[in-house]
């Protein structure tokens, strides 16, 4: 039995499609991510795996509890960490994770155990008896995490977890998330394909409510990506040159003053010759490994902060 | 006990928001001082009445004789024996107001018949008819030990009654400040649906009951606390309990309860913290005429028919009725219908929030 499972899950509002069929399967004690840009349909499909929404068609279950016809028994087993950081604010941290544990039916002795481990293992017992709306941003969004998991639930939800954050933020909670890595069944969504790419078991694209690509980060790059890219540092580059390589290879951009090919058969050194040819100064130039965004650019033909 | 649980976060989230905790402690002070203070504050004069006695019976000289030694009132002379002289005094302003016996007086209260007896006013001043009508209803049932002309069966005296105008506008008071915790328990819910926080907790396994009693408990000790500010500002402003004071507040408690309730039941509505503002469009309403400022006597009997049906007019008659010296039996209808309304505002309140669960 998959942790999570959806047959052609749909949602519309108002004849608007925000989830399009889905079909997922979770393995239990896997790390999914849904990998998207903003309205591509991924919130979407948490809230009605958590059954806050009411699919429009199809089916979704969770360790095999349908979200509609048993709703209180799916939210026993499942934590959700929301995409906004919504806590109690004039709680400590203590009393929102009481609350969360105690809601789920944890006796007080067990609550105040798996708080107590949680607030170290986040870094928030110094603070643990402040109210939490003095928090920054980065120390809510670890207690939202552990309000998650205090239930220790089987399967747990993150959307977005580390949206808005600083980077050294982000990598702190990439950390923590990486470590339930086999011990829950995790379904995260994020925008960030460095977070998919580094935390992901497997990872699904999703884009306008669909699907488009699922597999691990290295199958999506190699099997998905046929090519490959290379960057040049340069200098004397004119825009009669710039239209040239346009006109012969498939996509060409210019990253802070770098200059980046895309092609199938890249033909590297043919391309270094071609610069100096035209007088154009080669400082460097280096293949590059496709990234997600690559994949994605490729599949959806727009980049995932569109 | 997930309600508890709930309960105890709202009841934290309250006492630790100064605004909040300022507004519902302070809100009651200040609504009773202000109206108090313009009912006259502490001691008044008497009222000046006159009488028209069309039953000239030795119990209603009686009953005039006894009127006449109520403090609060001033009986005119001379006694009227037809209702025509009297009307005619009205209308050439040499007196204010008048109070028929009709007829039939002195039979009634010897066969323990309801006994209708009516306060004639100048249409141009009803605040004078509306502070006498209590103390009237009051003495009448004193002197006759029954219940003209409400049926109200009072033992208390209405002379005991310091200031009439604070009795009379207590009840209403406080109970229009009491139905204003429509609006914020309405509030409370909204603003946690605005923020996400209820989306956040749909996601455990808490029941709606269990929302519904963790968003009421906490303003459990909100109406207690609001009930003893208003009883004890209004004593200190002249307020005179003659009835049981237990009984006038299990009156405020309910209809505190049936605010919460109402509270739930917008706050399932509503899908943001401005827009239960509409609980006013209720309120206030509601508030006129169910007499929480001026008597329904008065008012069409579409309204009046209106009115009945709802529970605050029932909190307000009641209440009145026990502050003035009204016995528990006398009350008990009205009791019954607050306890009915909260019963049925709370499971409407669950009804509603459950279907708020899953969009």
């Amino acid at each position: 039995m998959n942790a999570v499972q959806t047959f052609k899950l749909t949602k519309k509002f108002n004849g608007l499609v925000a989830v399009n069929g889905v079909d997922l399967e979770i393995n239990k004690g896997e790390l999914f991510s849904l990998l998207g840009p903003n309205g591509a349909g991924k919130t979407t499909t948490i809230r009605m795996l958590c059954c806050l929404l009411k699919p429009t068609k199809g089916t979704a279950s969770v360790l095999g509890y349908d979200v509609v016809k048993a709703p209180f028994a799916v939210k026993k087993r499942i934590g959700v960490s929301p995409q906004d950081t919504i806590l109690s604010e004039r709680l400590n941290c203590w009393e929102n994770l009481a609350l969360i544990g105690r809601v789920h039916g944890l006796s007080s002795d067990e609550v105040a155990r798996r708080s107590k481990e949680l607030l170290e293992t986040m870094g928030l017992m110094e603070r643990a008896k402040d109210q939490v709306r003095k928090f920054s941003g980065g120390m809510k969004r670890r207690l939202s995490i552990a309000m998650a998991l205090v239930s220790d639930p089987q399967v747990l939800f993150l959307d977005e977890p580390t949206l808005g954050l600083d980077p050294q933020a982000r990598r702190a909670i990439w950390e923590y998330i990486a470590e339930l890595k086999g011990k829950k069944t995790i379904l995260l969504t994020t925008h960030y394909m460095e977070e998919a790419d580094f935390l992901s078991d497997r990872i699904g694209i999703i884009d306008e409510g669909r699907v488009v690509a699922l597999g691990t980060s290295q199958e999506l790059k190699t099997n998905l990506f046929e090519m490959r890219s290379m960057v040049v540092s340069t200098e004397n580059l004119t825009a009669e040159v710039i239209a040239d390589l346009q006109s012969k290879y498939s996509r060409l951009e210019k990253v802070k003053g770098r200059l980046k090919i895309y092609h199938k058969d890249l033909d590297f050194k043919g391309i270094v010759d071609y610069l100096h040819s035209r007088g154009v100064t080669v400082y460097s130039a280096a293949l590059e490994q496709p990234t997600l965004e690559d994949v994605f650019i490729q599949i959806t033909g727009k980049k995932l902060r569109d | 006990m997930k309600f508890w649980e709930i309960g105890k976060r709202n009841l934290k989230e309250i006492y630790r928001n100064p605004v909040l905790l300022g507004f519902l402690v302070g809100m009651p002070v200040a609504f009773m001082l202000v109206f108090c203070a313009a009912a006259g504050g502490g001691q008044a004069g008497p009222i000046a009445m006159s009488i028209a006695d069309e039953d000239r019976s030795q119990n209603s000289s009686a009953f005039i004789q006894y009127l006449g030694s109520v403090d609060a009132i001033d009986l005119n002379e001379p006694i009227y024996s037809e209702e025509s002289q009297a009307q005619d005094d009205l209308e050439n302003g040499s007196i204010s107001l008048y109070l028929l016996i009709p007829s039939g007086f002195g039979e009634a209260t010897r066969t323990q018949q309801a006994i209708n007896l009516e306060l004639v006013y100048k249409a141009a001043d009803p605040m004078i008819g509306l502070q006498l009508k209590p103390i009237i209803e009051a003495v009448g049932s004193e002197f006759l030990g029954v219940a003209p002309p409400l049926n109200v069966e009072l033992k208390g005296t209405e002379s005991k009654i310091k200031n009439m105008a604070v009795n009379f506008y207590f009840p209403g008071i406080a109970v229009y400040g009491l139905m204003i915790l429509i609006s914020t328990a309405a509030g409370i819910i909204a603003g946690d649906r605005e923020k996400g926080f209820l989306a956040r907790m749909f996601t455990t396994p808490a029941r709606p009951w269990d929302f519904i009693l963790g968003y009421s408990l906490p303003f459990i000790p909100v109406v207690i606390v609001s009930t003893l500010i208003y009883l004890g500002v209004g004593m200190a402003m002249g307020l005179t309990i003659v009835g049981n004071l237990g009984h006038a507040f299990l009156l405020f408690f309910l209809i505190g309860l049936c605010s919460i309730g109402i509270g739930m039941i917008v706050g399932s509505l509503v899908k943001s913290e401005s827009q239960t503002g509409v609980s006013w469009i209720f309120i206030v309403p509601m508030a006129m005429i169910s007499g929480a400022w001026f008597t329904v006597e008065r008012m069409p009997s579409a309204i009046k028919s209106v009115a009945g049906a709802l529970p605050f007019i029932h909190a307000i008659d009641a209440s009145r009725a026990v502050l003035n010296g009204s016995s528990f039996s006398a009350i008990i209808l009205d009791l019954y219908w607050l306890i009915g309304w909260a019963v049925v505002l709370f499971a409407v309140g669950i009804v509603l929030f459950r279907r708020t669960m899953v969009s």
